[in-house]
């Protein structure tokens, strides 16, 4: 009775008594179900709201020199439009600059003494703005924002010949987000972001733990190998973070509208990988440090910031030098959060997304193989 | 006589200097990954929009609309990286991702302009990234603007040349060539970076982070190992009061922060181009503060959790939104008004505020003292609350 499909049948009961094993833990200590299944659904609801590019109500010190009907409509149409809002009016520009410094207004919008009088004259008027340009995503945002209403604040007079001039007429067409509301693209990336976060937290502590305490050295008594090992820790975390996948999921949909426009075979595969790549990859700290105060270090370290900053989360990985960007094709987080915007927003399924579910499945293979290999049965 | 307080906070800082000068690997990671970690970090975060990936889509394929589609592309927003005629091809490059906008010529383009008609040019952006869609589609709606009013400008004079009788114009002996109509022009003054380059703003806000995270996970680690080890009880039975202990404890690290910060000034300013305008001196104040804060914040976390796992989840638990809600990542002036009490207590969003003033926009001491005594009160209200429930877990 030692054929082959015996060895597989005692191999797959070590990696499932290995899997019970962690359910245990798992199951007496709620922390750990509070942080796997809850914490995703707080964060993603507190930050959904507050991570957002959609700027509204933007503060701006009006400065009036010229202090006549004309120019009084142009400060109407800043205070009419939703974006900007006129928070204070002044007479000296030096003074409004001043305020930007102290944060209390993104730009000065300077109404020269001679706006109505060159305008009546059927001349070009100028608008001055200063923006505070240290914030470069906003202060863009501002000088666009400020430039539409601008061109509208002045309709084009009588007299301008209308017909028989050729003019273009440009028409814009957005897709897949018509509203053009940021929580779109931030979303998803935010999901994969805690996700990142929860698995590492998940993981990066339970093998450094074990050293630490001396229950490895009782593992190390049973004839479980040490690729079994791997998988039995894996395996339950890995259901726990697909429960965490549906949830944030779910809570996107209900409470961002985030749509699920794609293919949701696509979708739950990618995310099955994702999760495999990042809690082989807390397992891999831990095992690699064996000290849960390094541990957590490294583990943060290599998750946190990278996660945020190279993912393509919040900067997009083209805007990247050469080399960060390998970097970032070689962290799963990119390609999840790729997916993620591809499936859910842009309706794509297999085909379209075959490069970054093949980069997902490579990436989980591989730290799942590091980790095993790293993993010594010795007591050092 | 040196007073007895001080001897004894001296003989604790320099057991907690033994501690970590022992420990190479985290010595290692105390003192040169912040600033590893900006060298590195300082190139990514740039989300500058200009090169947005186009499909041009001519179906009118003549000479004009080679000439409008050429000079759209011209600021260089918009790059061309892929031209066809197939509608369907255009889709499908939207689709995948692979393309952010199309800018469509449609049949009859040039005709019905030389006809003098209105002609339509269409642009198709991908609105998953709605500020990049935004400045793509911003970028065409100006073209067509500015291009319709020199045509308009151009059919008006062609009028008046029509209309004059006798010699032909000099453009240089008549002054009013092109005749002028009434136009509002906004002319923008950047101050600060008048190049509007993301990563200016962005490096100051990663040294805040960076700082945050070794100064936060270090002290809310320490303790709990103490604890778990059991040598705090040898330390309780010292005879110490608990201020001394934590204020013992934490000095090392203030040193140890305040150089990362240096380091990292360093290469801020050397690698990435960023200034310093302002008062270096409140920066460094300023730095001295947060370290104080967010150890502080550290600490308590430490006397809160009981073991290393619970610490840990803690520090994630306070740096996740300290992360981003806090104005680094994304502008505050967006957050919702029921979220504004949490973003305005969290101590970086002070500390980012004070370096990003004094780098950039050159801010002194005047304009920046209400972010140091916020940022001094949080750190006595966190330390004392952190020694008041250390002293409670001794006893």
């Amino acid at each position: 009775m030692t054929g082959p499909l015996n060895v597989i049948w005692y191999s797959i009961n070590r990696v499932f008594a290995m899997a019970a094993k962690e359910f245990t833990h798992i199951r007496r200590d709620p922390q750990t179900l509070l942080m796997a299944l809850v914490m995703p659904v707080a964060l993603l609801l507190l930050f959904g709201f507050g991570v957002t590019f959609d700027l509204e109500n933007l503060p701006v010190v009006v400065v009036d020199l010229d202090r006549t009907q004309v120019s009084r409509g142009v400060v109407q149409s800043f205070n009419a439009s939703r974006d900007l809002v006129v928070s204070a009016q002044m007479q000296d520009p030096e003074a409004a600059i001043a305020l930007t410094r102290k944060l209390e207004a993104v730009a000065v919008v300077v109404i020269p003494q001679d706006f109505s009088r060159k305008l009546a004259r059927s001349e070009r008027a100028e608008l001055q703005l200063v923006v505070d340009g240290a914030d470069a995503s906003t202060a863009i945002q501002v000088i666009n924002k400020a430039d539409a209403v601008a061109s509208s604040a002045i309709p084009i007079p009588p007299g301008t010949p209308v017909t028989g001039v050729p003019r273009i007429v440009v028409d814009t067409w957005t897709l897949y987000n018509p509203t053009g509301r940021s929580a779109l693209l931030l979303v998803p990336g935010l999901m994969a972001y805690i996700l990142a976060m929860v698995c590492v937290l998940l993981t990066a502590l339970t093998v450094a733990r074990e050293w630490e305490r001396g229950s490895m050295e009782q593992l190390f008594t049973t004839p479980i190998r040490r690729g079994e090992l791997i998988v039995g820790k894996l395996l339950p975390y890995v259901v726990l973070g697909f429960l965490a996948v549906l949830l944030v999921l779910s809570a996107g949909a209900w409470v961002f509208g985030v749509p699920i426009r794609g293919s949701l075979a696509a979708l739950g595969l990618a995310a099955f990988l994702f999760l495999i790549g990042m809690l082989a990859q807390g397992l891999f700290v831990s095992v690699v440090t064996k000290n849960q105060m390094v541990a957590t270090q490294v583990g943060t370290i290599t998750s946190m910031l990278p996660v945020q900053l190279l993912s393509g989360f919040i900067f997009p990985v083209a805007n990247m030098p050469k080399p960060l960007q390998v970097i970032a094709q070689v962290m799963p987080a990119t390609h999840f959060i790729a997916a993620l915007r591809g499936i859910l927003l842009r309706g794509n399924g297999f085909a379209e997304q075959k490069l970054h579910l093949l980069a997902l499945l490579a990436f989980a293979v591989f730290m799942v193989l590091v980790t095993a290999a790293k993993f010594r049965r010795r007591l050092d | 006589m040196v007073p007895r307080w001080l001897v004894q906070l001296l003989a604790v800082a320099l057991k907690e200097i033994r501690h970590t000068v022992r420990d190479k690997r985290m010595m290692g990671i105390l003192l040169l990954a912040p600033a590893l970690q900006l060298g590195i970090f300082g190139f990514a975060v740039d989300f500058d929009v200009d090169r947005v990936p186009t499909v041009v889509v001519d179906h009118d394929q003549t000479q004009t609309s080679r000439l409008h589609v050429e000079r759209v592309l011209a600021d260089g927003t918009l790059v061309r990286r892929m031209t066809t005629t197939s509608d369907r091809a255009a889709e499908d490059a939207l689709d995948s991702g692979e393309m952010s906008a199309a800018l469509v010529v449609p049949a009859g383009f040039s005709r019905d302009l030389a006809r003098g008609q209105a002609v339509h040019l269409q642009v198709v952006v991908d609105g998953t990234d709605p500020n990049r869609g935004a400045v793509a589609a911003a970028a065409v709606a100006r073209y067509g603007r500015t291009e319709t009013m020199r045509m308009i400008k151009e059919q008006l004079q062609k009028q008046k040349t029509a209309a004059r009788v006798g010699p032909a114009l000099d453009p240089l002996t008549t002054p009013q060539a092109m005749p002028s109509i009434p136009d509002v022009v906004m002319l923008p003054r950047v101050l600060h970076n008048p190049r509007l380059r993301t990563s200016m703003y962005m490096v100051p806000g990663i040294i805040a982070l960076l700082l945050l995270i070794v100064t936060v996970i270090i002290t809310s680690m320490g303790l709990a190992r103490e604890r778990e080890t059991g040598t705090l009880e040898q330390v309780m039975v010292t005879p110490m009061s608990s201020i001394v202990l934590l204020v013992g404890k934490l000095l090392p690290y203030v040193a140890i922060g305040l150089f990362d910060f240096m380091l990292a000034i360093v290469v801020a300013t050397r690698v990435f181009g960023v200034p310093i305008r302002g008062s270096f001196a409140v920066a460094v104040v300023g730095t001295g503060l947060y370290v104080v804060c967010t150890l502080g914040v550290g600490l308590l976390i430490s006397t809160i959790s009981r073991t290393q796992q619970q610490a840990f989840i803690g520090g994630f638990l306070f740096l996740l939104p300290t992360l981003l809600l806090s104005g680094v990542m994304t502008p505050l002036w967006g957050i919702p008004n029921w979220l504004l009490p949490i973003s305005k207590i969290i101590p970086v969003k002070y500390y980012v505020e004070i370096i990003r003033g004094v780098l950039l926009r050159g801010s002194t001491l005047g304009d920046l003292t209400f972010h140091l005594a916020v940022l001094a009160a949080e750190g006595v209200l966190v330390l004392g609350f952190a020694a008041w429930r250390f002293q409670r877990s001794l006893g």
